[in-house]
């Protein structure tokens, strides 16, 4: 050690720190929902296509893409993307309002913008946009972010495109919003004006899922899924969670995967998880995610900047926020709606964006000053 | 550049904890669904991937009282295709085409057809299935599963009966004896994804299937066969609409044949056994296949006729008013109250004993007899002899008896119920009530079922009837008896007469309801020996076409069946003196004719009374049939050839 730390002592004040915790969860974690992926892929690869490995080439190539991105970005000083931001951000407001008129459908959502082989969803890159937007938006005024006018203009740059990405993909709008609420949240010194907003918030989806039918019966389906048509995904979910007991049926033996849970590799594969490795296997998980947002908020607690911090902030909210609901929806703890788990669920275009970010937070490490 | 203040970390630790608590309540979720809950939902999810393979239990056998198997399983096949598994699907197809002889299109449309497993063709023979799997062709399957199966095809078809789809006993005997015969499926518990696709290796339970019990039957396939063979010559020479022909034991009630012409495959029972010009929707079908699987026998009702003046008989003897020897007149008719009946003979039988009234089958007499006994004897008699009830054959739907109410019957009602009308009886009623009264008088419930055993031969069950003894004396057998065998030998019943064997029996003609349709019921009810009966025979032709007297038509048809069965049961003709002489019984040894001229053989044959056909033109005989030296009957025929 000593003559290696001698020869560099003259570098001493360019050494960073790089948080190879968090790479090695996220290696972890990308590895891990591969072998997840082609678990429960393989039969709806074999029935539809023929070939038991098609959802995991895709994803293969997605993640080593996105592996790429991450190893590059996280060399770049996330400084660099400042002056693309404003960019970044409208291209996001354009591609989301692109896909409403020429995106091809998917299980009746407009979701996928196809360009040549490529499909590519906006939603993805536009959570992206939003945590560098907002990051430097608030760095920048976040002097005067206590003051409440401050904090409704900074949420009123997100409306636009909360508004376009939530014409087809509600969801992934809730995201943006919650990454938003936690970026201000964060930057503001105060407490009680987020207990209103929170407070007002309920009273708000309240009426909401009062007034729309469509959203009561939702709740309806959530509370008894075993007497709504539509309630079958949400009770082959619980069959898989429930059948998977302690230590689970084993990696791969999973009943539920054979078409009873629909798309078994999309948004539902978590309960296949718990089938196939039990409550041990689902905890586990669920603590590997825990690490991760602990190394998120060791990161920015040391950020150099603001800036910085809130990067890292909104990449936790994104991550957290995901998995909270995915656990939450295939639990049937909350209603059902479409959201996918990080890192495991089958999405070419979130795996890369997903890295992508890794990258930033990785990048953002790299800027952490060790103090001795 | 903006640093971050201390606020802003609390605040980031604040989120973190906020997330780590949430997700732990995750985790509690996640322990109540799959700890607390873990058994329900294992079981939820078991119910819907398990599934229940059945293995098909072979249904037991239905055995003769000669041994012959009359209804056993045959092994088919079902081919299927499974589309995912097919590598060379022009090979598959045109092997397919081949074996099965199916169209190309036909085939081609399932085997390229995006499913899981499509069926190509059911009920195909062992062999051809056999043959297709040697192919070894990857993606067909070939399964093996047990079919019902005739080997005699029509023979007793409506006391047989069949088979539905799932192997369950739809008619005759095979419903009768349903839960013997069925056995006990087996089945293998396996696993199957969300299409119902089995998995391999999950199987986890098996049952074996338990064969059914082979029934053993007192029909015996070679009466069965002459009587359908006697029954079908009449049935065309007459035209009629069928003929049934019921052959039991009158001392046991053991069925030893029962026909119902015409009769259909057993192993295509849902084609009807006739052409239909127009295309029948499928309600008329079902229809017709109802009619077509009617046991006549059994199931339908008819006006008995002059064959039940032999109940009237027994019961006037029984009841004492009236003797053999008591004299009638017979003017042509009889005048009961108001009402003039008429005799067949419509000039009259003139004066009469009881016993030549009997042979004469003249209505007045019986008319007279059931005066005598009256009402209320006529009914004690109906009674005791079992005629108001059914008989318990074990067939289904056996037909009740349809008579008049007790307190409606009056003069003329009486009158006409002693000669056999106004009232009707299903065939096996009469057959079995004549068989009681010819025994001895006990009655006896007729039957086919003998016994049960497994498959491999192990006695489970022998069954035992009920029976009534005395239902009529000793003495009135043996004149019953004494009276039918004369009606046979001297009365309208000599068409039945057969030298050496001594037949009782009795004619009847009845006329269908309306009486102006002119549709007749011919039938003759015989049996053999008279002094010790063995086989009793009843035989009805339905609206035969021309004369339609029962004496002419229908004796003479029982009268060929115990020709052959007699023998065969092992009855021995014994012949008197007189029929020898009458009838030119004997046996000689048949001469050399070889080589002698036409002339000369017709001298040497003129010793005897054969008769004689030549065969070509010619004047040398070089060849005879039968041989030389062989014994043959002296009325015998015999072909010479010529040259």
């Amino acid at each position: 050690m000593s003559p290696r730390e001698n020869e560099k002592s003259h570098r001493r004040k360019k050494e960073h720190y790089f948080d190879y915790s968090l790479l090695f969860i996220i290696i972890f974690l990308v590895c891990f929902g591969l072998v997840m992926l082609y678990s429960t892929s393989s039969y709806n690869g074999q029935v539809k296509f023929g070939d038991s490995t098609f959802y995991l080439k895709k994803q293969l190539m997605a993640t080593l893409l996105g592996i790429v991105a991450m190893l590059i970005i996280a060399r770049i000083d996330y400084h660099f993307w400042e002056r693309f931001t404003l960019v970044a951000f409208l291209l996001a407001h354009i591609l989301s309002a692109a896909v409403l008129f020429v995106g091809s459908d998917f299980n009746g959502s407009k979701r996928w913008l196809k360009i040549g082989p490529i499909s590519f969803q906006p939603s993805e890159f536009a959570k992206l946009a939003v945590i560098l937007f907002l990051a430097l938006v608030i760095s920048k005024v976040s002097k005067k972010i206590k003051q409440f006018r401050t904090m409704m203009m900074v949420m009123a740059l997100c409306g636009p495109i909360v508004a376009l990405v939530g014409v087809n993909n509600l969801s992934t709008a809730i995201i943006i919003l919650g990454i938003a609420v936690i970026l201000i949240f964060v930057a503001s010194p105060k407490y009680m004006q987020f207990i209103i907003i929170g407070l007002g918030g309920s009273v708000f989806m309240g009426i909401f899922i009062y007034l729309e039918k469509y959203r009561a019966e939702r709740l309806k389906i959530w509370l008894h899924p075993e007497n709504f048509d539509k309630g079958y995904q949400t009770l082959q979910a619980l069959y898989a969670i429930g059948s998977g007991g302690i230590l689970g049926k084993g990696l791969g033996e999973s009943m539920q995967k054979l078409g009873f849970v629909p798309e078994a590799q999309n948004d539902m594969i978590f309960s296949i998880i718990c089938e196939e490795l039990g409550l041990f296997g689902a905890v586990s998980l669920i603590l590997l995610f825990i690490l991760m947002i602990w190394r998120f908020m060791i990161i920015a607690n040391n950020a150099p900047d603001l800036y910085g911090a809130l990067i890292v902030v909104g990449i936790m909210g994104h991550i957290a926020i995901q998995v909270i609901l995915n656990i939450a929806v295939v639990t049937n703890s909350i209603p059902n709606t479409g959201i996918t788990l990080p890192f495991i669920s089958y999405g070419g275009t979130s795996a890369l964006f997903l890295l992508s970010e890794m990258g930033l937070a990785l990048s953002v490490s790299r800027q952490v000053k060790l103090e001795k | 550049m903006v640093k971050s203040k201390t606020f802003n970390r609390k605040k980031i630790v604040i989120v973190f904890a906020a997330v780590a608590m949430i997700l732990i309540m995750l985790v509690g979720r996640l322990f109540y669904l799959m700890i607390v809950k873990s058994e329900y939902y294992q079981e939820k999810a078991d119910e819907l991937h398990e599934r229940e393979r059945e293995i098909k239990a072979a249904r037991g056998k239905i055995i003769d009282a000669t041994g012959e198997i009359v209804a056993t399983n045959k092994t088919v096949c079902t081919i299927s295709v499974i589309h995912s598994q097919i590598k060379e699907p022009e090979k598959v197809i045109s092997i397919l085409c081949k074996e099965l002889e199916l169209s190309e299109e036909k085939v081609r449309k399932r085997v390229e057809k995006f499913s899981s497993i499509e069926r190509i063709k059911t009920n195909v023979d062992k062999e051809i299935g056999d043959k297709i799997r040697s192919y070894g062709l990857s993606g067909v399957k070939v399964d093996e599963d047990f079919k019902r199966y005739y080997p005699y095809g029509s023979l007793a078809s409506k006391v047989l009966g069949f088979t539905g789809s799932d192997n369950q006993g739809i008619i005759g005997l095979e419903v009768k004896y349903e839960n013997y015969l069925k056995g006990q499926n087996g089945y293998i518990l396996t696993m199957t994804d969300a299409r119902g696709v089995e998995i391999k290796d999950a199987a986890e339970g098996r049952v074996e299937p338990i064969s059914g019990n082979d029934l053993y039957i007192s029909l015996d396939s070679n009466i069965q066969k002459f009587a359908e063979q006697s029954a079908a010559k009449v049935m065309e020479a007459k035209s009629a609409d069928s003929v049934c022909i019921i052959i039991m034991n009158p001392q046991n009630g053991e069925i030893m044949a029962m026909v119902n012409l015409p009769e259909f495959d057993l192993n295509d029972p849902f084609t009807l056994n006739f052409e239909t010009t127009e295309t029948l929707d499928e309600k008329t079908k079902q229809n017709l296949l109802n009619q077509m699987w009617r046991n006549r026998c059994i199931n339908d009702t008819y006006e008995p006729g002059s064959t039940f003046k032999i109940i009237t008989a027994s019961a006037g003897l029984e009841e004492g008013v009236v003797t053999l020897e008591d004299t009638f007149h017979c003017p042509g008719f009889k005048i009961v109250e108001d009402r003039r009946i008429r005799c067949h003979k419509i000039a009259g039988h003139g004066s009469e004993t009881f016993l030549q009234g009997v042979m004469n089958s003249c209505n007045p007499v019986f008319i007279e007899v059931g005066l005598r006994l009256g009402v209320d004897n006529i009914f004690k008699y109906f009674k005791q002899l079992g005629l108001l009830e059914k008989t318990g054959v074990d067939l289904p739907g056996e037909a009740g008896t349809i008579m008049h109410k007790k307190e409606n019957v009056g003069q003329v009602e009486l009158a006409t119920m002693a000669f056999g009308q106004s009232f009707q009886i299903t065939p096996i009623q009469l057959a079995t009530t004549v068989s009681s009264i010819i025994n001895g008088g006990t009655r006896v419930t007729p039957h086919f079922g003998v016994a049960v055993r497994t498959y491999d031969g192990q006695l489970i069950e022998n069954f035992s009837y009920p029976t009534k003894a005395n239902i009529i004396s000793s003495e009135t057998t043996e004149t019953i008896r004494f009276i039918l065998e004369k009606v046979i030998s001297e009365g309208t019943g000599k068409k039945a007469y057969i030298p050496g064997f001594r037949v009782g029996g009795k004619t009847a003609t009845s006329q269908t309801l309306p009486r102006s349709a002119k549709k007749y019921i011919s039938s003759f009810i015989g049996f053999a020996p008279a002094e010790n009966p063995q086989v009793l025979a009843l035989a009805i032709i339905y609206n035969p076409q021309g004369i339609y007297y029962g004496g002419t038509i229908a004796a003479p048809a029982v009268k060929e069946i115990f020709e052959n069965i007699l023998p065969y049961l092992g009855i021995e003709q014994v012949y008197e003196a007189s029929e020898i002489e009458e009838y030119n019984i004997g046996d000689i040894t048949m001469p050399e004719l070889v080589g002698l001229t036409k002339k000369e053989a017709d001298k040497v044959l003129k010793e005897y009374e054969l008769n004689v056909e030549y065969l070509n033109e010619g004047e040398t005989v070089t060849d005879q049939f039968p041989l030389a030296g062989e014994t043959i009957s002296k009325t015998s025929n015999i072909i010479l050839y010529l040259e």
